[in-house]
């Protein structure tokens, strides 16, 4: 639970420090910084596992030996991992496979070329023909227009032509006296009688 | 999104990448089951790792052995790459084969063979004392 704050130092005055004086750092647990030492705890100093001499030397040449080997060993594969990556990006199978893809570009640009030149001759033809639909078409819409006006002139003239003629018909200031005196002269009678067959009596009785 | 977490572990007193041993499985109690992970050296200890590099039973199975499992091809691409084997993966690898043994494996074998030797004479006298009471 707690953690021995290490140090040459440390330990000198920790022999001469009051018993109660912390120079123990809460790691973990459940205790609080404000809480205060167990009474089972209190006189506890805590002492580190004896160490034998031999053994520390014999460690110390073991321990030396292992971290020259893993330190070789780190190296060979960096060494390893950097080759690797060198062989990844310049190496023979690099170099083919970069080759492939340019080829593989250049055939499919040549092939695009191909099919834009079939494309646009495509294009140019259909264009045209719309051309001379589309012109082939205002020239019927020209001649269509050419006639109509033609119709409307024709019947203009006859409506012009009927009203001429109508217009011999009119009653004028000069007309006017004589077509009264023909009038009164000339009584006419619409009246008529038709029968069920369609019989048709114009003769009724005058007044 | 930039992808900020890997952004502060770089930047975080230069983390560094470890390979070193997560619990897998905590839904069961009492059944560990560690799983040999390179992660970067702040994360929780079963948290996001970068690549799971092999496994570890610590419960000896019914031949009454512990199984292990590593992917040597990418350990040793991490540890090109400047991966720390902790103490217990290292004891593990030391005992495959792939590092050399870990001194304290060795210290603690001899110190085991040197208890178990201490007991048999002990016994061995007791013995012989028991047969000199006799």
């Amino acid at each position: 639970m707690f953690q021995v704050i290490g140090g040459r130092s440390v330990q000198v005055t920790r022999l001469l420090a009051p018993r109660r004086a912390v120079l123990v750092e809460a790691v973990r647990g459940r205790k609080s910084r404000t809480d205060p030492v167990a009474k089972s705890k209190e006189g506890r100093i805590k002492v580190p596992p004896p160490v034998d001499p031999r053994e520390m030397v014999v460690l110390k040449e073991r321990f030396a030996e292992y971290q020259l080997i893993t330190r070789a060993l780190r190296l060979e594969f960096k060494e390893e991992v950097l080759r690797k990556k060198y062989e990844e990006e310049t190496g023979s199978l690099a170099e083919e496979r970069a080759r492939q893809e340019a080829e593989e570009h250049c055939a499919l640009m040549a092939f695009n070329n191909q099919e834009n030149l079939r494309m646009l001759e495509v294009r140019t033809l259909r264009v045209q023909k719309e051309k001379e639909e589309a012109e082939r078409k205002q020239v019927e819409a020209s001649v269509q227009r050419e006639q109509q006006q033609q119709e409307f002139i024709k019947e203009k003239e006859k409506d012009i032509l009927k009203l001429q003629e109508d217009a011999k018909n009119f009653i004028t200031l000069e007309n006017l006296d004589r077509r009264i005196e023909d009038a009164l002269d000339n009584p006419k009678n619409y009246n008529f009688a038709i029968d069920k067959e369609g019989r048709v009596v114009k003769q009724t009785m005058l007044q | 999104m930039v992808h900020l977490s890997s952004l502060l572990l770089k930047n975080y007193h230069g983390g560094y990448v470890v390979i070193r041993l997560a619990l897998a499985g905590h839904k069961q109690a009492n059944r560990p089951f560690y799983r040999i992970v390179a992660a970067y050296n702040k994360r929780a200890r079963d948290g996001k790792y970068l690549e799971q590099l092999g496994s570890y039973d610590p419960l000896p199975n019914i031949y009454n052995e512990k199984l292990v499992s590593f992917n040597f091809d990418r350990i040793k691409y991490w540890i090109g790459c400047g991966a720390h084997p902790t103490k217990p993966v290292a004891k593990l690898l030391g005992l495959a084969g792939f590092f050399p043994l870990h001194p304290m494996t060795i210290t603690e074998a001899e110190r085991r063979r040197a208890q178990t030797e201490l007991i048999a004479t002990e016994d061995v006298l007791q013995e012989g004392q028991k047969e000199a009471e006799v």
